[in-house]
This record gives structure tokens, C-alpha cells and sequence, in this order.
């Protein structure tokens, strides 16, 4: 395993990470009209893989998030409480959109670092090509 | 020129102490076994990714996982593929010395 295996091994980590959060956005997205929905949010955390010797980020626990529901009265409604208040979901779509383009901004730049390790062996092996 | 036949075995006497083999230190891996264990690595490394691409196509591993071991595949290719260029240029320039 060499630098240029460990780098990659790495910025693969990264991507994965980076797909898991956009794939929790996605969920949350889908969930935006769910009675009751807590927004999910999942911490990074960094690791040793002692397999291929490369440190990597992985994911932590999936978390709820403790905010307020959205409260709207209608009492009308079946899923009203006695109140006449429904509880919906408390999630902002500006916050999500907004994850999930800096999701793909961070997954770009491991693309970059992987691509970049990957041209960097290759243009060494030209050398002995020649 | 004049070559006396004594110096000329005493000077092909001496060769033969310069040309005589080493001994090896056994600590120190001999090249077959530095090539040996060369093509244990490209090996591995390609059963490893070839493992990690049947999973990703079968939906069990993830992408970024399926491009790192191609990548890592490609890279141990391309090393093998130089080296035994190289091998085989030497090979060949030996062959074309005259003699």
C-alpha cells in the first residue's frame, strides 16, 4: 500500500461519507410533508482503516434533529390533536437544498484529489515507459 | 604488442577471483525472491478488486468502492506492464551485443 493507494482510499471515504449525507437530505426531502418527521442529521467522524492502512472519514450515528414541529391549526383535520393543532414536519427544504449543494461541492473536491493521485502514479509509471 | 602466455594466464587467473559468486547474505532477499513477491502483491491486488467490482455490480458494494480497486487495478497493470517492458528491452539489447 502506497501514498498514492492511501490518498485514493481516502478520498474514496470521503465520497461514500458525502453520498450518505445526500442521501439522508433525499429522505428528509421526501419526508418533507410527514406528520411528525424529525429531520436527520449524521455526524462525520474520522477513522483508521487498519485493513488498507489509510485514514478515512466515516459517518457517526444517525441523529434526529430536536427542533420545533411546524404547528398549523386545522382542526378539521383527523391527525389534529385536542388542541386543534396538527403537528407537521420541521423540515426547512432551504436547509436541505442548501446541504445538499455543499454535499456536492465536497464530494467534487475528493473526486479532484482522487483523480489528481491517480494522474500523479500514472505520469510517474510514463517515466519508464519511455 | 608482445603477450607473454604467463601473463596472460596470470591475468586470466585473476578474473577468475573477481568473477567468483558472493555468497548471499540470507537475511537479504535474493531478486527472484524480491520479483516472487512483487507478483504476490499484483495478484492480490487484483483478486481483491475483482472481488469488490463483482459486489458492486451485484448491488452489494458501494460505487466509490468499485472505482478505488479499478483504479488500484489499472495502476498495478500499467507498473506490471512497464517492468516487463523494461525486462524484455534488456533481453533484447543483450541479445543484439556482438560477439
Amino acid at each position: 500500500m502506497n501514498e498514492m493507494m492511501r490518498t485514493m482510499a481516502a478520498s474514496a471515504s470521503g465520497m461514500a461519507a458525502q453520498a450518505a449525507r445526500i442521501r439522508l437530505g433525499s429522505e428528509n426531502i421526501a419526508n418533507a410533508d410527514t406528520p411528525g418527521y424529525h429531520r436527520k442529521t449524521v455526524s462525520f467522524e474520522q477513522a483508521f482503516d487498519a485493513a488498507r492502512d489509510a485514514r478515512a472519514v466515516v459517518t457517526g450515528p444517525v441523529q434526529l434533529d430536536r427542533n420545533e414541529l411546524a404547528r398549523t391549526y386545522d382542526p378539521t383535520n383527523p391527525l389534529a390533536g385536542k388542541d386543534g393543532y396538527v403537528e407537521g414536519s420541521d423540515v426547512d427544504l432551504l436547509v436541505e437544498i442548501a446541504d445538499a449543494r455543499e454535499a456536492n461541492r465536497s464530494y467534487e473536491a475528493n473526486l479532484k484529489m482522487f483523480d489528481q493521485a491517480r494522474q500523479m502514479a500514472s505520469s510517474l509509471l510514463d517515466l519508464i515507459r519511455r | 604488442m608482445d603477450i607473454k602466455a604467463t601473463l596472460a594466464s596470470q591475468i586470466y587467473s585473476q578474473t577468475r577471483a573477481v568473477a567468483k559468486p558472493v555468497p548471499q547474505d540470507p537475511a537479504q532477499p535474493t531478486a527472484g525472491q524480491a520479483f516472487e513477491a512483487a507478483a504476490g502483491d499484483f495478484l492480490a491486488t487484483l483478486r481483491e478488486s475483482e472481488a469488490t467490482v463483482a459486489a458492486g455490480l451485484a448491488g452489494r458494494a458501494d460505487p466509490q468502492a468499485v472505482v478505488e480497486a479499478l483504479a488500484a487495478t489499472e495502476l498495478a497493470v500499467e507498473t506490471a506492464v512497464a517492468v516487463r517492458d523494461k525486462v524484455v528491452e534488456a533481453y533484447q539489447e543483450i541479445l543484439r551485443m556482438p560477439v
